[in-house]
């Protein structure tokens, strides 16, 4: 059987590559993402509840409402999941034991192939839509109208907003530089359905990618990253995101040699999971609201 | 077979037998006993009654009851699932309180805590929860619930802010 919901959020690490990495984009965003980890934790932190009477039953509905399948929550977490680990299984095996010894990581980068670009931008265009469909999933089509779900999706915050700068930062602008968008744009409408059946990123989740065929699904992606392309523009503009803020950052937390820069990317791909670990986040705070609303 | 081989393959043996005993130790304490564990079992057994009652309303037929965004104030949807609508208020980007609508068909104790109510608002019985929760019940069904976000955002405020739902809608929705 699966983890339960309060064992992946008493799961989630308080350290290691994801932590440093997604602490390296603080700079953007500062003190809006903490790492909040632990069930019980993270019901005192939304709710700001201390009875702990009132925690264990907010806690029991939460898990009620994620064991209900029909919920969408479970689907949810799946994408979240499945989605990072699409990114780099090969390389996994070769780095994981070095990880925890010496996060410089600079022995065992020969062992990596930065991705083909196509690969990158493709990507980085099925992490927005997952991103887009797990948000349904969990929270359903708030409010009556595009105005009211488009005002939604400008209310994210915290490890939600978070998700998003590492998807501008470890996707975009780290593996294909400031022209990103674009990128990804261009290689969406040069792109065929049955180019897209051979990208791994989309094979593991394609079943949730809403669509018929993979001419729709690809029709999907393509108008879900066109219609959020001007958010990521404008952000990119507005905090003054660069190629070279973003690394120099990154080097403060974890060492990098100006020849390595090229292996960067698929470094992250493989050992920073920021997907799984901020969406397991995300989705126990909707959780938690909604069962102290319905208690 | 020699009788070396044998000694071999019977230490073998013993050595698996202590590394299952081992990993089925280390397995064991690595998963802590949780004081969740019990509503785990119970919300996956094969019979266990869903989250949500089949015959729940949908989230999306409590929208239009929700007070609108005004004198500064702004209403932000942020989940509709069914049996359940959400916003959050807020003024000047700053998070004030969450608004909810919920159907209390998936969760009969929910409407229960009713029963004994003292207090009420709009004429319909109402409760307070811990120090940052206000609700009602209207039709004995439709739970309408205030949570305070920010401490200055008390119980006055979130009584004000029940009577802004139109309630008189939301009694007449079936």
């Amino acid at each position: 059987m699966s983890k339960s919901i309060f064992e992946l959020v008493d799961q989630l690490p308080t350290g290691g590559t994801t932590i440093m990495a997604l602490n390296a984009l603080d700079f953007v965003i500062p003190g809006q993402w903490q790492n909040l980890t632990g069930f019980t934790n993270t019901i005192r932190a939304v709710t700001g509840e201390s009875d702990e009477a009132m925690i264990q039953a907010i806690g029991e509905r939460a898990v009620y409402l994620y064991n209900d399948e029909g919920e969408g929550y479970q689907r949810a977490m799946w994408l979240y999941q499945t989605v990072d680990n699409a990114a780099g299984a090969l390389g996994v095996a070769a780095m994981a034991n070095k990880i925890g010894q010496d996060i410089s990581f600079l022995g065992f980068l020969d062992n990596l192939t930065p991705k083909p670009e196509k690969v990158q931008s493709i990507n980085l265009c099925i992490k927005l839509v997952v991103e887009l469909v797990a948000y349904c999933q969990i929270n359903g089509i708030p409010g009556d109208s595009v105005g009211d779900f488009l005002a939604a999706l400008g209310d994210y915050g915290g490890e939600s907003l978070m998700r998003m700068v590492a998807l501008i930062c470890f996707d975009g602008l780290i593996p294909l530089g400031p022209g990103f968008i674009g990128k990804g744009l261009g290689t969406l409408n040069n792109m065929t359905p049955n180019d897209l059946e051979k990208n791994d990123t989309f094979k593991s989740v394609s079943s949730l990618i809403p669509g018929n065929n993979s001419g729709d699904k690809l029709g999907f992606i393509g108008q879900s990253f066109d219609s959020v392309s001007g958010w990521m523009t404008g952000f990119v503009d507005q905090k003054g995101l660069t190629q070279e803020n973003v690394l120099g950052n990154l080097q403060k937390f974890v060492k990098i040699s100006e020849d390595k820069l090229d292996y960067v990317g698929a470094f992250l791909d493989i050992s920073v999971k920021y997907y799984t670990h901020t969406g397991t986040q995300t989705l126990a705070r909707r959780l938690i609201e909604r069962a102290v609303a319905e208690l | 077979m020699t009788k070396l081989d044998w000694r071999i393959d019977w230490r073998k043996g013993v050595m698996a037998v202590v590394l299952c005993a081992t990993l089925a130790i280390a397995g064991c304490q690595a998963k802590a006993p949780s004081q969740f564990d019990q509503v785990q079992k119970d919300s996956t057994a094969r019979n266990a009654t869903p989250a949500i009652a089949k015959d729940a309303t949908k989230g999306g037929e409590f929208n239009k009851f929700f007070p609108k965004g005004q004198d500064g104030y702004e209403r932000v949807y942020t989940q509709e699932k069914k049996g359940f609508a959400e916003a959050k208020l807020k003024k000047d980007g700053k998070e004030l309180a969450m608004l909810a609508v919920t159907d209390t068909r998936s969760l009969p104790a929910a409407a229960a805590k009713f029963a004994n109510a003292k207090t009420s608002i709009a004429g319909y019985p109402s409760v307070d929860m811990g120090t940052t929760q206000t609700s009602i019940l209207v039709s004995d069904r439709y739970q309408v619930k205030v949570i305070s976000k920010a401490p200055t955002f008390d119980k006055e405020d979130r009584t004000e802010w029940i009577e802004k739902f139109d309630l008189a809608g939301l009694s007449k929705l079936k």
